[in-house]
């Protein structure tokens, strides 16, 4: 974090007294959520050190699932040069604030099914999912969608994995404002331009990328027009 | 506890309650509309928001406090359906729909009798339930021209008073007039589609639909943004219900509209006549509605309900119900689909009004021979996005990859970043029939938020005459994608039995009180002053889009109600 942010930081350490649980609902610019985690964190641990980019958490999941999680998303759309994944988009902090607000009723699904991806990691491969190199967390994703990982109940590792799965793209494609997609990082990688207003006759006759307009999403807007596709 | 008179009540104020409010309204009468969910306003849709409307289903009703279960046959357990496909608010599903307004097919009207001449009675699949409606096309067709032109509908008219007219649907039955608006720009995805189409010898035409391409009873033209099925329209011009007929109902100054108001039962006497209705509010209250008329008008699954759960000693089961009909004959549209993406252009589907923009009428009823087929009916077959959804969420959650690619990871990744703005669906939204074991009735498991019994649907499509229309219509539409010069061609997967789109049935209209429960009107064969109106009265449900039918089947029960039953209340047939 920069000193600049560090000053905001401070100064948002008093606001985000004001602003009490405003982060968890999903309901502030992407930048101030984060902020105002920051704030939160601030007041816990003085001296804590900022969090990296994918790494926002805090609302529900403790330090060790938010790992697994963001380790987890990542490995569903990971990212690669010119090519924002799960972690630049903060995916995590999507998911993180999803189940303290509108998914509140899918933390124990989310308790038990991360308690069963540990507890098959261990059995399988000895390790923990946050701590298996790239291609054995491959593995055990493919092991989850398939069924294949047989110690599972409830949630049912398929059930598990598609919930993840849809969460992460939630997290990579929705509007900014619910805490993923940063930067636009989602609809960066796919080429949207997000809640236009209006297309023009030309626009809808073209062949080409669509370019004439910034991307704009619903508290925030790019900088720069769309890229060329 | 509040207790109300009034002249009329109507239970759910979307495409069907809306228009008879209005209709009932400017006759003078006095009418209380009962609508469970809130009334939003135009400004409400703006900015748009993929993630609320399309994912979290914002305007449908939640399928936690207000469950619907289904399950394939009578052996099976009954689960809540995790999804539910209807509105929730003042306008009802018209708020959030794609807005096709199709009418039907004469031939819609009279599958039974037409089906049996042509290949014979063997042709009808045994257990299904098909008849022929009480009305024909020709009794319908001025009530759909109100329709569209009250509403605001833009398209190109295929067929005026029986000369076929290039560029409009050849196969459409014959209007008095053309479309009150000329139709919605052609965007990407409708031009490749038309010229693949025209390619194989089909006649592909712009959709009727009730958004306006220009300004139209002072509200604006379309502006081709792309958040339509699903959303609300953000400038108005989508013609819901909301913007159209309940601004007219509230003219009349005899229309008053409760919001929050779920009905939970519908009252009768001891002698046999409808009294009005009960409601809890907003706030847990028990109310209570007196009225000398009273109109069902919710979806299908609340029609079905209310009428099991009203059960007196004297109709012991349930309203409107002697003939035991109540509940039966439930049809939902099946869709199937071929994914097309190419190399060498952009499609950029997620422009323009995302639901079923470009249409052949070629494959659908019965426009084509079925001889040695093995099955009736057909689908209309259109272009849009995956599952009519334009934004990326849309694309990521509804359409399965090509074989060979993944759901996730590098690949995926690399798929879905070339190919979103590169990609196309093509659907064919298969008619299916009415089978005896298809049926809503009260789950005895599962209660609403109010500990009301649940409906629950009892369905499956997967009859071999389904089985065999939904493969051929994918052969259909795969070559389609192929015409088109695709890079990539692929289905999606066809489903597990349960319900698609547009739920019918329930509450069959009929000319016989043995075998229906309500008559071309909608009014209860049993109960002269209570009516049950929507899509839940059709009979068969052809492979269009039920909602302009539902509007038309409206106007045609307002106008009967004012010019005949309001002066001489009693049964219209």
């Amino acid at each position: 974090m920069s000193e600049h942010d560090e000053t905001r930081r401070t100064f948002l350490k008093g606001a985000a007294v004001g602003v009490g649980a405003v982060a968890g609902a999903g309901l502030v610019p992407e930048a101030l959520a984060a902020e105002a985690k920051a704030g939160h964190d601030h007041l816990a641990a003085p001296a804590a050190a900022a969090m990296a980019a994918g790494e926002h958490h805090g609302a529900f999941f403790n330090d060790e699932d938010a790992k697994t999680v963001a380790a987890f998303a990542e490995r569903l759309m990971p990212s690669a040069p010119g090519k924002p994944g799960a972690k630049d988009a903060d995916a995590l902090n999507y998911i993180d604030l999803a189940l303290m607000g509108p998914y509140a009723d899918q933390q124990d699904f989310y308790r038990r099914g991360l308690a069963q991806l540990e507890t098959y990691c261990m059995k399988a491969h000895g390790n923990s999912f946050r701590r298996l190199p790239g291609d054995k967390q491959d593995a055990v994703i493919a092991a989850l969608e398939d069924g294949k990982a047989d110690n599972f109940t409830y949630p049912s590792a398929k059930a598990f994995f598609d919930r993840l799965r849809t969460h992460t793209m939630e997290g990579m494609f929705s509007d900014p404002v619910y805490g993923g997609n940063k930067d636009f990082a989602g609809w960066r990688l796919v080429g949207f331009p997000g809640a236009q207003h209006s297309f023009s006759p030309a626009d809808l006759k073209s062949r080409e990328a669509f370019t004439s307009a910034p991307m704009q999403g619903l508290q925030s807007r790019a900088k720069t027009n769309m890229r060329r596709g | 506890m509040a207790n109300e008179k009034t002249d009329v009540v109507i239970v759910g104020v979307g495409a069907a309650g809306g228009i008879i409010a209005a209709e009932l309204g400017k006759a003078g009468m006095r009418v209380i509309g009962l609508e469970r969910g809130p009334r939003l306003q135009t400004a409400d849709f703006d900015p748009h928001d993929e993630l609320r409307y399309l994912e979290r289903m914002d305007l449908r009703p939640n399928p936690k406090t207000t469950p619907v279960t289904w399950r394939p046959n009578a052996n099976a357990k009954a689960a809540p359906l995790g999804q539910l496909n209807y509105g929730n608010q003042a306008g009802g599903g018209t708020v959030h729909y794609g807005a096709l307004s199709w009418r039907f097919h004469e031939d819609d009207f009279r599958v039974r009798s037409n089906t049996i001449a042509r290949y014979g009675d063997k042709a009808l699949p045994e257990g299904s339930t098909v008849a022929d409606w009480p009305i024909t096309y020709a009794d319908l067709e001025p009530f759909y021209d109100r329709a569209e032109y009250e509403l605001g509908v833009s398209g190109k008219a295929g067929n005026i008073g029986g000369r076929k007219i290039e560029g409009g649907n050849i196969h459409e039955a014959p209007r008095q007039r053309d479309y009150p608006l000329p139709p919605l720009l052609e965007d990407q995805s409708a031009v490749n589609f038309a010229a693949a189409a025209k390619k194989i010898g089909y006649h592909p035409f712009s959709s009727p639909r009730a958004i306006l391409s220009q300004a139209y009873n002072g509200r604006p033209g379309c502006t081709y943004c792309g958040f339509c099925q699903a959303f609300g329209c953000h400038v108005g011009a989508k013609s819901s219900i909301l913007v159209t007929k309940l601004p007219e109902a509230d003219s009349t100054g005899n229309f008053k509209l409760v919001t929050g108001a779920t009905c939970y039962r519908i009252n009768t006497d001891n002698s046999g006549k409808a009294t009005g209705v009960s409601y809890y509010g907003p706030d847990g209250s028990d109310n209570t509605i007196e009225a000398e008329l009273v109109i069902m008008a919710p979806f299908i699954y609340d029609n079905v309900r209310l009428l099991l759960l009203s059960k007196t000693e004297k109709f012991p089961n349930g309203l409107a119900n002697s003939s035991g009909q109540v509940g039966k004959h439930i049809m939902a549209h099946i869709g199937v689909r071929s994914f097309a993406a190419f190399d060498d252009r952009h499609i950029n589907v997620y422009m323009g009004p995302s639901a079923q923009k470009h249409t052949f009428d070629d494959l659908n009823a019965d426009n084509f021979d079925h001889s040695g087929l093995g099955f009736i009916r057909g689908a209309q077959i259109s272009v849009a996005a995956a599952d009519l959804a334009g934004g990326p969420l849309g694309a990521v959650t509804r359409m399965t990859p090509p074989p060979g690619i993944p759901r996730w990871g590098a690949k995926y990744r690399d798929f879905i970043s070339k190919y979103y703005t590169r990609y196309l669906a093509i659907t064919a939204q298969t008619e299916n029939l009415p089978y005896a074991d298809t049926m809503i009735d009260l789950d005895p498991n599962v209660r609403d938020h109010y500990g009301l019994p649940a409906p629950r649907m009892t369905y499956d499509w997967r009859k071999p005459g389904e089985q065999k229309r939904i493969a051929y219509m994918l052969n259909k539409v795969e070559e389609v994608a192929h015409a088109m010069g695709a890079s990539l061609v692929w289905r999606s997967p066809t489903g597990n039995g349960s319900p698609g789109a547009h739920h019918q049935g329930g509450a069959r209209m009929g000319s016989d009180p043995k075998d229906s429960v309500v008559n071309k009107y909608g009014q209860t064969w049993d109960i002269p002053n209570l009516f049950v109106v929507g899509s839940a009265n059709h009979v068969t449900m052809a492979g269009f889009n039920p909602t302009l039918t539902i509007q038309a089947l409206a106007f045609m029960t307002a106008d009967a109600i004012v010019k005949r039953y309001k002066d001489h209340p009693g049964p219209l047939v």
